[in-house]
């Protein structure tokens, strides 16, 4: 029997409208669970957060769990908030980000969230100074944190015997010794303007006051006072990278040391994925940047790399903290770190990764403090600037830089500190 | 005047054609234009709560070195773009056209840059100027090919320049194509006769007859060479030392990703009516040396 066209296609039509309306008439009926939605920052981390996702659903029965990982995290959740359209929870970084989205009033106090105590002191503090204008309540659940340091070959250092810098003297002499020994102390991605602030900020937290960005803007110092010795050693470094390294980018940069074509390189931990992407192999090591003469004097770079934030409009509050709840349970949290090779922000004595234990020490004393970039706007482009001053070889580059840092510090946080000086005549009076 | 009223059948096809066309072009061009505008006053960063600011994002605009800098960039590129371009399309074409073997498959494969997005290109030759450009020079032992191009502060604007020239060649070159085909034959038989050479038939005959593709052609290469994003995104990233930062990635780099909507907005504003006003002027000026039959 030979059916016409129109036939088939009505009959198509028709038993696709049937599967529509069964589809719609089942779905509410049975599945009257409360849906929360999770966007986080971190795409690289989306196969963790698809077995943390798994495993929420199937130990809530009430509950639905959705996590996307959108590439361009920022960017997909400003054009969201533009149509006023909130996820329930957002994981982002504890950066700038996270300071114009807090200030601009679109997260939910989470004060009464037991989980808090957990949560070591000081990445809570660390959001905390992340507040533009000093806010009342808890904005912030500190989930993931990063170190930055200096990544070494720890096969080439035992090859060759060499030791671990404490001081910034015996860093110099170490990267003299591997020069002289025909080896490439340190390689470089300056194309990538932002993997400046890999030796930037692990200087300046050395070096520089954590607060001094708040204490420019309230007019009580300056940069060019502040960052002088920052910027002078962060042009030191350059005698001992490859030559040019405006040339070569991130990825160039991890490839080369995967290679073994420098013995060490001035990065943050989030590194160490990538690199053992180019040579699984690998023996990395990690050690705090010893910027100062005296070794009790430095302080490891760890910030927030991951944290959760409530969305104000959110409407089910219970919901969304059984869902931080289940998040910050430990084994969850090993996921997360096992995937990512990150430190966990909550007081459990968990292990830290091998590569990472020469920091331990700093970690458990707490001797930390945050980049010094996340509280820079993105939009002044201080790495873009940063870079210029390394290109720029005239004998007065570092005050020209420091210079432009503090006028540019200026003109782009002008409304900053016009609030903050509003705020200042407002207690005064 | 009744006659102009009463509208004919075949007019009224035509306005219902057009209709939708000019309410899509208003609602996804005009409207998000004059919203931008009105953001151009304000302090917005894109979300949250803003302030109107008045003309001040307009004045910071002229005070502002960065942008300043960012105009004197894209300003150079499109002119050494535009004159690149439009000399090699035109030899491109006249060879092109020339009774030569296999001019189809020429004319495809002179093409193909126009066809591959602007990104991949632009990695691509990121590897060529970053690796092989500099293996080659240190190999040959030529001191000014062993550094890639593109981390000087001073040239790095040429690579951007050299692919952004690749890729716009191939349109205008087919613009000119059909330019050349336009010209009827005898005028070049009445050349023949008179006895002109080479050069005096091209700049006394074909350029003259070339004009209104040359006027297109200005046109359209400027604003694209005026636009320039994808290259600077995949090659520079507006590096080394901000020295190839375009006018539009500086408005998506600080009013996207920054927290800069207001003010770029207002440089976006700028930025417009300085490409229509250079529009206007090209085509008021290759009108006037339009020949006509």
């Amino acid at each position: 029997m030979k059916y016409k066209l129109w036939q088939k296609c009505t009959a198509a039509a028709g038993v696709l409208t049937l599967l529509c309306m069964q589809g719609c008439t089942g779905g509410p009926a049975e599945n009257e669970k409360i849906q929360v939605e999770l966007v986080q920052y971190k795409p690289e981390a989306v196969a963790a957060f698809e077995e943390i996702e798994h495993r929420f659903n199937e130990e809530h029965q009430n509950i639905e769990l959705t996590i996307s990982s959108p590439n361009e995290a920022a960017t997909v959740l400003k054009t969201r908030f533009i149509r006023g359209d909130y996820p329930d929870i957002i994981g982002i970084g504890g950066d700038m980000d996270y300071a114009n989205f807090l200030d601009a009033e679109m997260f939910m106090d989470i004060s009464d969230w037991e989980g808090l105590d957990a949560i070591k002191p000081v990445y809570r503090e660390m959001d905390k100074a992340l507040e533009l204008i000093p806010k009342d309540g808890v904005y912030a659940v500190p989930y993931a944190a990063n170190c930055s340091g200096i990544l070494y070959n720890k096969e080439m250092f035992t090859e060759h015997g060499w030791e671990i810098p404490k001081t910034w003297s015996e860093f110099i002499a170490l990267c003299e010794q591997i020069q002289s020994e025909g080896i490439q102390p340190l390689y470089a991605g300056y194309k990538d303007t932002w993997t400046c602030y890999g030796p930037w900020n692990a200087l300046a937290v050395g070096l520089a006051d954590p607060d001094v960005c708040e204490d420019v803007s309230a007019g009580k110092t300056t940069f060019s006072a502040e960052y002088a010795e920052t910027a002078e050693k962060m042009k030191l470094l350059l005698q001992y990278t490859e030559p040019n390294p405006y040339a070569y980018g991130y990825n160039d940069a991890c490839t080369a040391f995967a290679r073994g074509q420098s013995a060490m390189y001035v990065i943050g931990s989030f590194a160490i994925a990538q690199i053992l992407s180019a040579n699984p192999e690998m023996n990395i090591g990690a050690f705090t940047f010893p910027a100062n003469e005296d070794e009790s004097d430095n302080i490891l770079t760890s910030g927030i790399d991951l944290q959760f934030s409530v969305m104000k409009d959110c409407e089910n509050k219970a919901a969304v903290y059984a869902v931080l709840d289940f998040l910050n349970r430990d084994d969850i949290i090993q996921i997360y770190l096992d995937n990512q090779i990150a430190v966990s922000c909550k007081n459990s004595g968990m292990e830290i990764h091998q590569q990472l234990s020469e920091m331990k020490p700093y970690l458990d004393s707490e001797r930390v403090s945050d980049f010094h970039d996340h509280h820079y706007p993105s939009e002044m482009s201080v790495d873009a600037m940063i870079q210029t001053y390394l290109i720029d070889t005239a004998e007065n580059s570092a005050e020209k830089f420091l210079k432009s840092f503090d006028e540019n510090w200026i003109r782009y946080n002008r409304d900053l500190i016009r609030r903050m000086n509003e705020r200042k005549e407002g207690a005064e009076q | 005047m009744k006659k102009r009223k009463s509208m004919n059948h075949k007019d009224r096809t035509f306005l219902l054609m057009i209709l939708p066309i000019v309410a899509i072009f208003f609602l996804f061009n005009t409207l998000p234009l004059i919203r931008g505008a009105v953001y151009s006053f304000t302090n917005y960063k894109g979300y949250g709560s803003y302030d109107w600011v008045g003309i001040r994002n307009y004045i910071d605009l002229f005070t502002d070195i960065r942008v300043g800098k960012s105009y004197l960039f894209t300003f150079k590129y499109a002119v050494s773009g535009m004159i690149l371009v439009n000399v090699i399309s035109i030899m491109l074409a006249l060879a092109l056209t020339a009774k030569i073997r296999i001019k189809s498959t020429l004319r495809g494969i002179y093409f193909l840059p126009n066809i591959l997005g602007g990104l991949i290109v632009g990695y691509i030759f990121s590897f060529i100027f970053t690796y092989i450009i500099p293996s080659i020079g240190t190999a040959l032992n030529i001191g000014w090919m062993q550094n890639s191009i593109l981390a000087s502060e001073r040239y790095a604007w040429i690579g951007v320049l050299i692919v952004g020239v690749w890729q716009a060649v191939a349109m205008n070159t087919i613009i000119y194509i059909s330019g050349l085909q336009t010209i009827p034959a005898e005028i070049y038989e009445a050349g023949m006769i008179d006895g002109a050479g080479a050069w005096k038939t091209f700049s006394s005959l074909t350029l003259p007859m070339l004009m209104p593709f040359v006027s297109i052609n200005l046109v359209v290469s400027t604003k694209n060479m005026l636009m320039v994003f994808d290259q600077i995104v995949s090659l520079t990233k507006g590096g080394p030392a901000q020295s190839t930062e375009s006018i539009s990635y500086l408005i998506y780099r600080n009013g996207m990703g920054g927290g800069q909507f207001g003010f770029q907005s207002a440089n976006a504003v700028i930025f417009f009516i300085v490409i229509v006003a250079i529009s206007l002027c090209q085509m008021w000026m290759t009108n006037k040396r339009e020949e006509q039959l």
